[in-house]
């Protein structure tokens, strides 16, 4: 019965969120799609957080998507929804060479080459000048969809969509086990049987596949990129800050984080244009300090402490 | 012989552990003893694949596994109660137990079967079995780390240490869960509590120093002048 009704629910928020743009305008729908894309990318960050891998490379991968799709189109003449699927099948490759080098890092040394990861996307893209346009970046010929408000939308929100649908299934599958027992023990984990590295790199590769793709969705939306938007830090930043505020190792965490966040930084936005940022730093360093499994994690947290109370009273 | 490990050596870095070990482990149960930095939880990694061997041989079921990956170590049929139970706290008992037969092909066949069985041996789980583990007290979680293992339906099973940080009643409960497996399965036991796990071996390696000195049945090791003045305090 309890899973009836939790179906009900999200197939009643599925269709509030197809439907929205019957009764939003134009901008509401612009910043719906921005948190749309912070919210995959924060679901996307989580995923391979469940390993215990803290990767930084967010902003590398979704802006190697955008160039892809963005070049794709530019240079090869392809089908802007097709340069979509090549973005996000070409972050995956590449992620899958990169994998098998900075996967066998762990902890701090992942993190920092991940980030490191970014930067270099970043340098290489301002320097192709013939190829990528250099530092003034690309502009498409024209916007996917002529520009048209609701169809951008739903494009988002397929890729949000999927991004859900993946982690939802990593939640649910052997991927769950997997994840879990190499970041609560590799030792263990291994001895039991699961094959580290590729558990590793199939979490990473998918990731770095939604990220690509995300990146490739902004960028067919909005017609045009240069390094410092495609890289920009605050993809990494902003969804890191989420999926730690909603609640970590978890679909609906970074959900809730996107979506706090998201509308909150709108509003922040417009009240301290250039200070927005700041209340962000705040916020992570109170969760950490605070709350490290946040919002989610504190309801997990009382659930089991319940769940222990009644155990011992049995 | 389902393991047979021959004239093993290995260490970490420079420093050899293990000078020339030989051991073997029919259907039966053994106990490996030994003061602590004696080597035998080198040698249990040696096994499991965690330390690769510098030289000898290690055999499980005929086939050569010196120096594989431990996952595959793991598939073939070894399963390992790592010491100080080494759980996976973010997963409810129930998950702990089907991660243990998951990812070994011969756990997986027979999943629901193993499950019965392990619960049939240690009920105190199915009372527990949605709690997460880190909940549960360290005799509970050691539990839960055997029944884990046991999910795999290892050939062998390895416990290093696994009274280790127990209450002497729950010791003896782990060691008669043990005489009970013994019966149909392989094991090899390290332990520093040699009264208890004696009741529950049929045969013992001593180890002193990276090599067995003593290799005798129980019974043997109980009357052994060696074993009962430097182990058993008498």
């Amino acid at each position: 019965m309890k899973l009836k009704s939790s179906y009900i629910v999200v197939a009643v928020l599925s269709v509030i969120a197809i439907a929205f743009p019957a009764f939003l305008g134009a901008y509401p729908l612009n910043v719906a799609r921005s948190i749309m894309t912070y919210m995959a990318l924060a679901i996307s960050w989580d995923m391979l957080l469940r390993s215990g891998q803290i990767s930084f490379g967010i902003a590398g991968l979704f802006g190697l998507g955008s160039y892809a799709s963005a070049l794709a189109v530019l240079r090869g003449g392809m089908d802007p929804m097709l340069s979509i699927v090549f973005a996000a099948a070409f972050a995956g490759v590449m992620a899958y060479a990169l994998g098998f080098a900075i996967l066998r890092l762990r902890s701090m040394y992942f993190s920092i080459t991940t980030l490191a990861l970014m930067e270099i996307f970043r340098i290489v893209m301002h320097n192709l000048h013939d190829f990528s346009g250099g530092p003034e970046g690309v502009v498409l010929p024209s916007v996917i969809f002529k520009g048209a408000s609701p169809a951008l939308y739903w494009l988002c929100l397929a890729g949000l969509f999927l991004t859900i649908g993946v982690s939802w299934f990593f939640e649910k599958s052997k991927m769950h086990l997997a994840l879990t027992a190499i970041r609560n023990d590799e030792t263990s984990a291994r001895s039991s049987g699961v094959n580290i590295f590729n558990y590793l790199l199939i979490a990473f590769v998918i990731t770095s596949v939604l990220q690509g793709m995300m990146g490739a969705i902004q960028v067919q939306s909005y017609g045009f990129t240069t390094p410092d938007t495609a890289f920009d830090a605050n993809f990494t930043l902003l969804p890191l800050a989420m999926a730690l505020l909603g609640g970590i190792h978890s679909t609906i965490g970074p959900m809730a984080g996107a979506v706090l966040l998201g509308v909150a930084s709108e509003w922040l936005k417009l009240k301290i244009p250039y200070g927005h940022l700041v209340v962000y730093g705040i916020i992570i360093i109170l969760v950490i300090l605070f709350m490290p499994q946040g919002l989610f994690g504190l309801a997990r947290k009382a659930r089991r402490e319940r769940s222990k109370a009644g155990a011992s009273h049995e | 012989m389902i393991l047979e490990v021959k004239k093993l050596q290995t260490g970490y870095g420079k420093l050899q552990v293990l000078r020339g070990v030989d051991l073997c482990v029919g259907k039966e149960s053994v106990g490996l003893f030994g003061p602590n930095g004696a080597g035998k939880t080198t040698l249990i990694n040696a096994i499991m694949g965690i330390v690769k061997p510098w030289s000898g041989a290690i055999e499980f079921e005929g086939k050569s596994i010196a120096g594989q990956a431990t996952h595959l170590v793991a598939r073939s049929g070894i399963a390992l109660v790592p010491q100080e139970r080494e759980l996976f706290p973010g997963l409810s008992v129930a998950d702990n137990l089907e991660l243990g037969a998951v990812y070994v092909p011969r756990g997986k066949a027979i999943k629901a079967q193993q499950l019965e069985i392990v619960l049939e041996l240690f009920p105190i789980l199915k009372e527990r079995i949605k709690q997460y583990v880190g909940t549960l007290s360290g005799g509970q979680q050691r539990m839960v780390a055997i029944a884990r293992a046991l999910m795999a339906n290892p050939a062998l099973l390895i416990l290093d240490e696994p009274s280790l940080g127990l209450q002497p009643s729950i010791v003896a409960e782990v060691f008669d869960r043990l005489s009970i497996l013994k019966k149909d399965i392989a094991i090899l036991v390290t332990e520093q509590n040699v009264r208890e796990s004696l009741k529950a071996i049929d045969r013992g390696y001593v180890m002193e120093n990276g090599a067995i000195v003593i290799e005798d049945t129980a019974k043997g090791l109980a009357t052994n002048p060696h074993v009962l003045s430097a182990y058993l305090g008498i």
